[in-house]
C-alpha cells in the first residue's frame, strides 16, 4: 500500500498532490470516529463529488478505508489505514520540528 | 561529548530515513543525509581524539586531531549547505542563493573564517526554525530552534576560542546541549 502511495507523494506541485488528498479523507475519517458519511468526507477533505467518489474508491482498492451500510454508507479506516496515518503523523510531526511540511 | 553527539546525529538520520522510505519525500532525504554526515564528522573527529588519549600524546599521534578536525568541519559545512539548500528549495528560492550552500564546500581549513562560514549557515538555519516555531508554537520545533540556536552558540565559542583557548570546553557544552535538544525532539515524536 505504501508503495502505491509513494507513487502520489512523489508528485509535489503548488496543488494539493494526491497523497495528501488521501491522507485528508483518512484524517476526516478518523476524526469522524471511524464511521464517516460522504458528505462530512466531502466536506472535511473540500473535494467535490466526482473526485470524492474517484478517490474512495482508490483507498479501498488499497486496502486503507473500508465501506460499510447499503443505503446510508460510512467508511472507516482499516488497521491498515490506522497504522498508516499513526506512521504519517509521526513523520509529519517529526519533519515539520524542521519547518518541511510532507 | 562528541561521541553522544554522533549518536544523536545518527538517530536523527535514521529518523528522516525511514520517513523518507515510506512517504518518498526529498526534505527528508535531505535531512537523512546532512546529519548522517554530521554524525560520521563528529565520530571520525571523536575516535581521532580516542587515539590521541590512548597514545598519550605521543608526537606522531598528533596530527590525528587536525585530521579529525578537518574532516568534522568539511561535513558540517556540506551538511548545513544542505539543510540551508532544503530550506531555500522549500520557499521556491533556489536562484543564485543556492550557490551560498555550496561555495564554502570550498574552505577546507580551521581558521576564524571557517568558523564564520559554519556561524553564518548555522544563523541562517536557527532563523528558518525561528519563523517555523513563530508559525507552528510547538514544543518540538520550539526544541530545533533551541537545538540549532544552541550550536550557533557553540560555534560562536569556537571562533572566539581562535583567540583565547577558554572558550573551547563552552563551545563542546553547548553543542552537546543542541544535539540534546534534538534527541529531546525525537523522543518526544516517538511518544
Amino acid at each position: 500500500m505504501t508503495e502505491v502511495l509513494q507513487g502520489a507523494a512523489t508528485k509535489s506541485a503548488k496543488y494539493r498532490s494526491q497523497f495528501r488528498i488521501y491522507v485528508d479523507i483518512m484524517h476526516v475519517i478518523q476524526r469522524e470516529n471511524n464511521q464517516a458519511k460522504p458528505t462530512r468526507i466531502l466536506y472535511g477533505a473540500n473535494l467535490s463529488h466526482d473526485r470524492l467518489v474517484k478517490y474512495l474508491e482508490e483507498l479501498k482498492a488499497l486496502g486503507v478505508i473500508q465501506e460499510s451500510g447499503t443505503e446510508d454508507k460510512t467508511y472507516g479506516l482499516t488497521q491498515k489505514g490506522i497504522e498508516f496515518l499513526n506512521n504519517f503523523r509521526k513523520v509529519e510531526s517529526f519533519a515539520g520540528a524542521f519547518g518541511f511540511r510532507i | 561529548m562528541e561521541f553522544i553527539a554522533f549518536a544523536i546525529a545518527i538517530a536523527v538520520a535514521y529518523h528522516a530515513l525511514k520517513g523518507y522510505r515510506q512517504f518518498r519525500e526529498r526534505t527528508l532525504l535531505f535531512l537523512n543525509i546532512s546529519f548522517s554526515l554530521l554524525g560520521a564528522g563528529l565520530l571520525i573527529d571523536s575516535l581521532s581524539i580516542a587515539v590521541v588519549l590512548l597514545a598519550s600524546f605521543r608526537r606522531e599521534f598528533l596530527p590525528l586531531v587536525g585530521f579529525g578536525y578537518t574532516i568534522n568541519f568539511i561535513t558540517q559545512v556540506v551538511a548545513y549547505g544542505i539543510l540551508v539548500f532544503a530550506y531555500l528549495k522549500q520557499t521556491g528560492n533556489v536562484g543564485h542563493e543556492a550557490a551560498l550552500a555550496v561555495l564554502p564546500i570550498t574552505f577546507f581549513e580551521h581558521n576564524a573564517v571557517s568558523e564564520l562560514i559554519l556561524l553564518f549557515l548555522l544563523v541562517y538555519i536557527a532563523a528558518q526554525t525561528a519563523m517555523n516555531y513563530s508559525m507552528n508554537k510547538t514544543t518540538n520545533s520550539l526544541l530545533v530552534l533551541g537545538a540549532f540556536t544552541s550550536l550557533a552558540v557553540s560555534h560562536f565559542f569556537f571562533l572566539l576560542f581562535t583567540l583565547a583557548p577558554i572558550f573551547f570546553p563552552f563551545a563542546h557544552i553547548a553543542q552537546l546541549f543542541g544535539f540534546l535538544l534534538l534527541l529531546g525532539m525525537l523522543l518526544r515524536v516517538n511518544q
